[in-house]
């Protein structure tokens, strides 16, 4: 089964992997192979690289992402989708969910980078959304007192 | 006081807590749920449930009215608001000792004079307790803001009255800054404290936050469980604490004058229950008053830990008018050294929230470990509530063992499916400032340790979360 993960930048990575006798995982990442070694102990799950060493393995569940420090990457088994989401650097996106509290610019309207275009409110913080490039409001999506979903458009800038 | 029903109106872990000192009291902890949050694991530790109605906040937990029917729906003794929400309202504790419902923190009068901040400076003026110069009393509009701050000098601090938890509060360096910053300010005091109401005062620089605990009766009898140093702070919310202050380190003067200055400030407004003044110390050892929480504290256990003095089962105690666990101020020692760390759901280098669902959830700890968290595999963390999931606490012999048991914990606390911060703990706890213990409330600001938080391996990351697929796949037969 091949595996791909893939970033809000595009950026993928794809792994293959076989599962051998033995609670064996054999994995294939641009040619090199690691074989991973899992067993339950007192209904918990532990992995090893060496079959010496073991660490407990915290993910469980099943969950289309997989979280790193700094990023987060979707998870794919099997296949490969086209694309995450659309719009270059003048889509204004929410990357988590919210409120927007106020919108500071409407249709038409001209921006410079770093303007603040809206207000999103979440875990009682305000975050200021600030335009990514240079130019004018396409579309505004939102309106003030509206709660929204990760992923959601929520202005577009038409470089200029 | 045993078999007496008490409302808890909280959530997360400090629901748990609550919960956990009112079972081992022998009273009824009721626990509620919302419409936006219908399994909140606090319930698990709750005898009964109620629930409470609403999609947000303003309809469920800051709710007055609703609160009170469930009240008299289920025959409700006592209430503990825990931490935020209506914790330090006024109106909620009068409409309580109006019916003469327990409310398990302090009298509505000393609620009222330290809630609200402009009061309490006067107050702590009067008692002889230095503050920060700052309005002396609220700020309606923009311009006497900017009065005020050009009276006092910049950088200024524009921080909600009703404000707490570092949340409603923000620094100014210029008028341009005030003009700016106002309107916000009074948003985020409405929709977190459900009060606009805002103050200026002087912001000093390089300040060490330190606040003593505050244990006191309905009897008159006020005592101090000594302090915890809060200075490791990011949007000026607390992050790590530690008991005692490695900032006072020996100077047991230093140590004695806050404290009993604490005291003093409590004895000021009659204080009946656990609280906490909060002061901010110059380079100088100088310190101010700066408010005092009349609630129990995100990071009360540390206090726990290196005094032995459970201070939520006290504090429900002297509510129903039981005896304190000690009989005087000599009967409190401290014990060795405790380090609290706040695990959020939030990017560890910008620091910002992210919301998520949990789907792994592991712990292996070392001896002398607390974990007061609310964490459970498919819990989902929303927009709606603070991101702070956890508070991992170690108790050591000394700092270094503290600091040695600490380390060690956050290798052992594995969560997976959200971002959290503790990657930046890691950084922090082996950073050489704050190992050393020399850290302000800048520490974050200039020491920068988010900047040295590294990726994870990733290539390793990925063949593991592959695995947890593939034994989910197996149906977990591996």
């Amino acid at each position: 089964m091949r595996y791909y993960f893939m970033n809000q930048e595009m950026k993928d990575f794809a792994i293959d992997v076989e599962v051998m006798p033995g609670q064996v995982l054999e994995f294939t990442h641009e040619g090199q192979k690691k074989s991973l070694k899992v067993k339950n102990l007192a209904g918990k799950y532990f992995y090893s690289f060496d079959g010496i060493a073991w660490k407990k393995l915290a993910t469980l569940g099943v969950n289309e992402t997989l979280v790193s420090n700094s990023e987060v990457y979707k998870v794919f088994r099997g296949y490969k989708p086209a694309g995450l989401n659309k719009g270059g650097a003048g889509a204004l996106i929410t990357q988590m969910p919210g409120k927007v509290v106020k919108l500071f610019k409407k249709e038409g309207d001209t921006v410079v980078k770093g303007e603040t275009v809206l207000i999103l409110e979440a875990m009682k913080m305000e975050n200021e959304i600030k335009a990514g490039v240079d130019g004018k409001i396409k579309a505004v999506s939102v309106k003030e007192g509206q709660a929204l979903e990760a992923g959601f458009l929520m202005a577009e800038i038409e470089e200029v | 006081m045993k078999g007496k029903r008490v409302l808890i109106i909280n959530r997360g872990e400090i629901a748990i807590r609550v919960a956990k000192a009112l079972n081992e009291l022998g009273l009824v902890s009721v626990g509620v749920w919302t419409d936006n949050e219908t399994e909140p694991p606090h319930l698990e530790y709750c005898q009964e449930w109620v629930h409470l109605a609403g999609n947000n906040n303003k309809e469920t937990y800051l709710d007055i009215p609703k609160i009170m029917k469930i009240i008299d729906d289920y025959k409700i003794d006592g209430v503990h608001p825990g931490y935020g929400f209506l914790s330090e309202n006024r109106d909620f504790s009068e409409a309580l000792a109006k019916k003469g419902i327990v409310f398990i923190g302090p009298n509505p009068e000393a609620v009222y004079k330290m809630g609200a901040k402009d009061i309490s400076k006067q107050i702590a003026k009067e008692a002889g307790v230095p503050v920060v110069p700052g309005s002396t009393g609220e700020v309606a509009t923009v311009e006497e803001a900017i009065k005020i701050g050009n009276e006092i000098g910049y950088p200024v601090l524009l921080k909600a009255v009703a404000g707490g938890g570092g949340k409603g509060m923000r620094p100014c360096y210029s008028t341009e800054d005030v003009k700016t910053n106002f309107a916000a300010v009074q948003r985020e005091a409405l929709s977190s404290f459900g009060y606009a109401g805002l103050l200026v005062e002087k912001y000093v620089l390089n300040p060490h936050h330190i606040e003593v605990q505050i244990l006191a009766d309905k009897k008159g009898n006020v005592y101090h469980v000594f302090e915890r140093e809060c200075s490791v702070q990011r949007r000026h919310q607390k992050i790590i604490e530690e008991a005692p202050s490695p900032f006072i380190g020996n100077d047991e003067a230093v140590r004695k004058a806050i404290c009993e200055t604490a005291v003093k400030c409590a004895k000021a407004v009659n204080y009946d229950s656990a609280g906490t003044v909060e002061f901010i110390m110059g380079e100088d050892k100088k310190f101010y008053f700066l408010e005092m929480n009349t609630r129990i504290q995100v990071e009360h256990p540390i206090t726990e830990e290196i005094t032995g003095v459970d201070l939520v089962a006290n504090m429900i105690k002297v509510a129903f008018d039981q005896p304190l666990d000690f009989k005087s101020q000599d009967d409190i020692k401290i014990q060795g050294h405790a380090i609290e760390l706040r695990i959020c759901a939030e990017d560890p280098v910008t620091m910002l929230p992210a919301p998520g669902k949990v789907v792994g959830f592991e712990t292996t700890f070392p001896q002398g470990i607390r974990f007061d968290h609310c964490i459970y595999p498919k819990f989902t963390i929303t927009p709606d509530f603070d991101p702070m999931i956890g508070k991992l606490i170690a108790k050591g012999f000394n700092r270094e063992v503290a600091l040695r048991k600490v380390r060690n914990a956050l290798d052992g606390l594995l969560i997976d499916g959200i971002k959290t911060n503790i990657a930046l703990h890691k950084v922090i706890l082996t950073e050489e400032n704050f190992v050393k213990g020399q850290y302000s409330t800048n520490y974050i600001g200039t020491v920068k340790p988010q900047e040295k938080v590294a990726p994870k391996e990733e290539i390793e990351a990925f063949m593991l979360k592959i695995a947890a697929i593939e034994l989910n796949q197996m149906g977990g037969k591996a």
